[in-house]
């Protein structure tokens, strides 16, 4: 991505998580915080529990390799400063309200025509139209709206919601691919583009089995009982949990099972195959939870995986540290800080052999490139000063 | 205008999401993606989640996820276990841009598709593995599905309520998340490719996109020491915040309160004046000192309310909240409908099914929106057009391939999956209901009468 450049006036986690995928990868982002400083400062934890706006943890790592200036778009000099800065950028990317770029006098026609090449991508709680545009919304908003909290959780209980921010990582996943897709297209033809992504439809847009469901037959899926006969379902085991998985549909092969499990009990034509699995889902549910309660959890993956059963194990964050696959592919790497020392950080979501993903700068302290980048564009020391004064910057 | 990918080609050996979730979105986009299957090995869902629950006749060619995961792909069939079939792909790959694979590294070792072995054929194309653990290191043999590897990443260990063990989601959640990460990669991949001229390989590890989400718990670790409880749907800095319940059966509504502002206006809604007047909630860190109190308070009188009605009225009043929604809400949604989300769709006439609307996009671009989009491949449906057109094969050379079963059109041992009858899985709770008149309703919505 070397030589593609960002202006990023995002905040919180979407934004600044589509930025950062960017960054790693090699684009030249340049964040734009409020003089108070972006929100995502203040999101814990923090490192060793110590609040201040250069410790949130999730902001560390939602910011590498970025470069931040303060700028107060609210005045018209810090706004004619971000005009400048865009003529020579590929993208600008905001997650604010959609009334609030407008409102700036920094809508989307004005920013195209100040400069064609220009991509200028949003990510917004529900996008740039439709009678939801202007709701309110966080992370359990968008999973209620979206579709997934009501086939999540137990069967007879309120539904869920995943822990923390998935919802707002989708949609930064998103707007990551679809900023690049048009810049790609402008790279082809120098011609830029609006890009809108909506977190509601993140979620809304991976969902298996809910609105197909009812196209195909009218059955409206529900969150699922504990005993569905379904043996793929998570089992606390002694130490843990494990998703067995015993093979799929057509390949499973009762026998095979029963011994694998060591459970003779299981040898019966009342779960030897699917329907009548079905139709004994109650009893079949309780004998497995009694076996599965004797087995340890990495003996039982292992010895399955010696089979093929694709099982799974459920660990901790300490766990995946651990854990060998984990260790053997150098996951989790150490980030300097200048001020923090180091850090272990989680590392690269996919691997690249030509383009590699690489940490080389922590996240910025707030406006820590703000003489550099404002110097580089004109402005003297007695300017910064001016600008300081009058809470431009 | 086409899509902002016109021009590029992918061939896709792809099975269930993650791989083919992520090539639909290119494809959608304007890519050209050619999608192989093989009439020995019939991808499970082809043979599941039926229209109609029907497993009479051409049931491969209808069923709901294929063509949910497979919209605006070519279909080829291929036998990969064959020099004839293999031969097929080493000429493909000549011609194409991007190889997208998410089989085990061991299959592809076998059928010779590394990417040391893909460059020997066409020195710039764009290779991506998405495996459940990675394509190197000691689990890289190791089968996954999604919730394996939501699992695997830590995030299904920190879901849960309160006071029980960890929860997963119903759906291969992490599927998505690595084929989200995907299309950024192979968009990466395609900017390299246009700056230097290279192709490259992406190893994409479905554990590991889905560990890049939760850095708040990972580093909480790796920093303090701190393995995250579950806290279900609290939130450490809001109150009240969770799922309360709402007339009617199983009915639910989130709510957010993030500012003292939000608990005035959810006060008022509520119809409750002694709650704003009460010190002991007059602020966020009393009313997280009060959530279970509250949360209790709350669903008291939240259960009389319609559950859209009250997010109306709360979010006039500035509360961030949401109607739990279920599939009929989803699909029959004013907002999503004026956004143009859902997408029809016109089937192929062997496969007896009406058009029907499929979630697209979490994207609109302006200049280059996508075109109208094309049904999931029936089996086999561009052989021709591909062995041909694209490759120059004669219709004896095809005639062979046909001959030896190396392309067919239907598959050789075909079994379908008939799942049980709606009443039944209303019974055992798989199902909350199900409607008999969904095909008319589905009509009318979407204007498809035709």
């Amino acid at each position: 991505m070397a030589g593609v450049k960002v202006v990023d006036l995002t905040h919180h986690i979407a934004g600044p998580y589509g930025t950062k995928l960017l960054a790693d990868f090699g684009a030249d982002v340049l964040k734009i915080e409020r003089p108070g400083g972006d929100a995502g400062r203040r999101l814990p934890p923090f490192y060793h529990d110590e609040p201040g706006s250069e410790k949130s943890l999730p902001f560390l790592y939602l910011n590498t390799n970025k470069r931040s200036i303060t700028l107060n778009l609210k005045s018209e000099t810090g706004r004619a400063i971000l005009m400048d800065l865009l003529l020579d950028a590929d993208a600008v990317v905001e997650n604010f309200s959609p009334r609030v770029m407008p409102s700036l006098g920094l809508d989307t026609d004005t920013l195209r025509e100040h400069n064609p090449k220009l991509v200028v991508a949003s990510v917004s709680n529900f996008g740039q139209s439709g009678p939801w545009r202007d709701f309110r919304a966080t992370e359990i908003v968008e999973y209620a709206l979206g579709g997934l909290m009501y086939i999540f959780g137990a069967y007879d209980r309120e539904p869920l919601k995943h822990a923390l921010h998935q919802a707002q990582f989708k949609a930064g996943t998103n707007l990551a691919s679809a900023t690049l897709m048009a810049l790609y297209h402008q790279r082809l033809t120098g011609q830029g583009q609006r890009v809108d992504v909506s977190i509601h439809e993140s979620i809304a847009s991976a969902l298996r089995d809910v609105t197909n469901n009812y196209t195909y037959t009218g059955a409206v899926r529900r969150r699922q009982p504990n005993h569905t006969g379904d043996l793929t379902r998570l089992r606390a085991v002694s130490d843990g949990y494990v998703l067995p998985n015993p093979g799929m549909g057509a390949t499973l092969d009762w026998k095979v099972m029963v011994d694998f499990l060591e459970a003779p009990e299981l040898d019966d034509e009342r779960f030897d195959n699917a329907s009548a699995r079905l139709e004994n889902a109650e009893a079949l549910g309780d004998i497995l939870d009694q076996i599965f309660a004797t087995k340890q959890k990495q003996e039982i993956f292992y010895a399955a995986h010696q089979k093929r059963f694709i099982y799974g194990v459920i660990d901790s964050p300490e766990e995946t540290v651990d854990n060998p696959q984990i260790q053997a592919r150098d996951y989790y790497v150490p980030v300097h800080h200048p001020d923090l020392g180091e850090i272990t950080f989680p590392g690269a979501p996919f691997l690249m052999s030509g383009s590699p993903w690489a940490v080389t700068d922590a996240a910025p302290r707030l406006g820590e490139h703000t003489g550099a980048v404002l110097g580089d564009m004109g402005y003297s020391a007695q300017d910064l000063a001016w600008l300081r004064a009058s809470e431009v910057i | 205008m086409a899509g902002p990918l016109e021009g590029v080609r992918i061939v896709e050996m792809g099975q269930l999401i993650a791989i083919p979730s992520a090539m639909k979105w290119m494809a959608d986009m304007g890519a050209q993606v050619i999608r192989l299957e093989s009439v020995q090995r019939l991808e499970s869902y082809r043979t599941d989640s039926l229209y109609h629950n029907d497993v009479d006749g051409e049931f491969w060619n209808r069923g709901a996820n294929f063509y949910e995961q497979n919209r605006n792909k070519l279909g080829l069939t291929l036998d990969l276990s064959r020099d004839e079939g293999r031969q097929v792909l080493r000429d493909l790959i000549a011609v194409a841009d991007v190889f997208a694979e998410n089989f085990t590294p061991r299959v592809i070792r076998n059928f010779g598709l590394e990417y040391e072995d893909l460059r020997k054929i066409r020195p710039d194309i764009i290779m991506v593995s998405s495996t459940g653990y990675g394509f190197d290191g000691p689990w890289a043999n190791f089968g996954a599905t999604g919730p394996a590897t939501e699992g695997a990443a830590g995030l299904a260990y920190i879901t849960g309520y309160r006071d029980g063990g960890p929860v997963m989601s119903e759906i291969p959640f992490t599927d998505y998340t690595a084929g989200e990460h995907t299309v950024t990669a192979v968009m990466l991949a395609l900017m390299h490719r246009l700056n230097t001229g290279h192709g490259q390989f992406i190893d994409v590890s479905q554990t590991q996109t889905c560990s890049a989400t939760i850095p708040e718990a990972l580093l909480d670790w790796t920093v303090n020491g701190r393995v995250p409880e579950r806290i279900g749907n609290e939130d450490p800095a809001m109150s009240p915040h969770g799922c309360y319940p709402c007339a009617g059966d199983d009915r639910w509504i989130a709510i957010a309160v993030d500012s003292d502002e939000a608990w005035l206006g959810l006060c008022r809604v509520m119809g409750r004046a002694d709650w704003s007047a009460d010190q002991r909630y007059a602020d966020v860190l009393s009313r997280i000192s009060h959530r279970a109190e509250l949360d209790k308070m709350l669903g008291f009188e939240t259960r009389n309310h319609d559950n859209h009605e009250l997010m109306a009225r709360l979010q006039a009043e500035g509360v961030a909240a949401g109607a739990v929604v279920d599939s009929e809400d989803l699909l029959f949604n004013e907002h999503l409908r004026e956004r143009r989300f859902y997408e029809i769709v016109d089937h192929h006439e062997a496969t007896g099914m009406p058009p029907l609307p499929y979630a697209g996009r979490p994207w609109k671009l302006s200049d280059t929106p996508a075109d109208p989009p094309k049904p999931a491949p029936i089996m086999g449906q561009h052989n021709r057009d591909i062995l041909a057109g694209l490759l120059g094969r004669t219709d004896g050379e095809i005639g062979a391939l046909e001959e030896a079963q190396v392309i067919g059109y239907s598959p050789l041992s075909p079994r379908g999956v008939r799942r049980p009858s709606l009443d039944e899985q209303v019974r055992q709770g798989r199902m909350q209901r199900y409607e008999t008149d969904y095909a008319e309703r589905v009509r009318q919505w979407f204007g498809t009468d035709g």
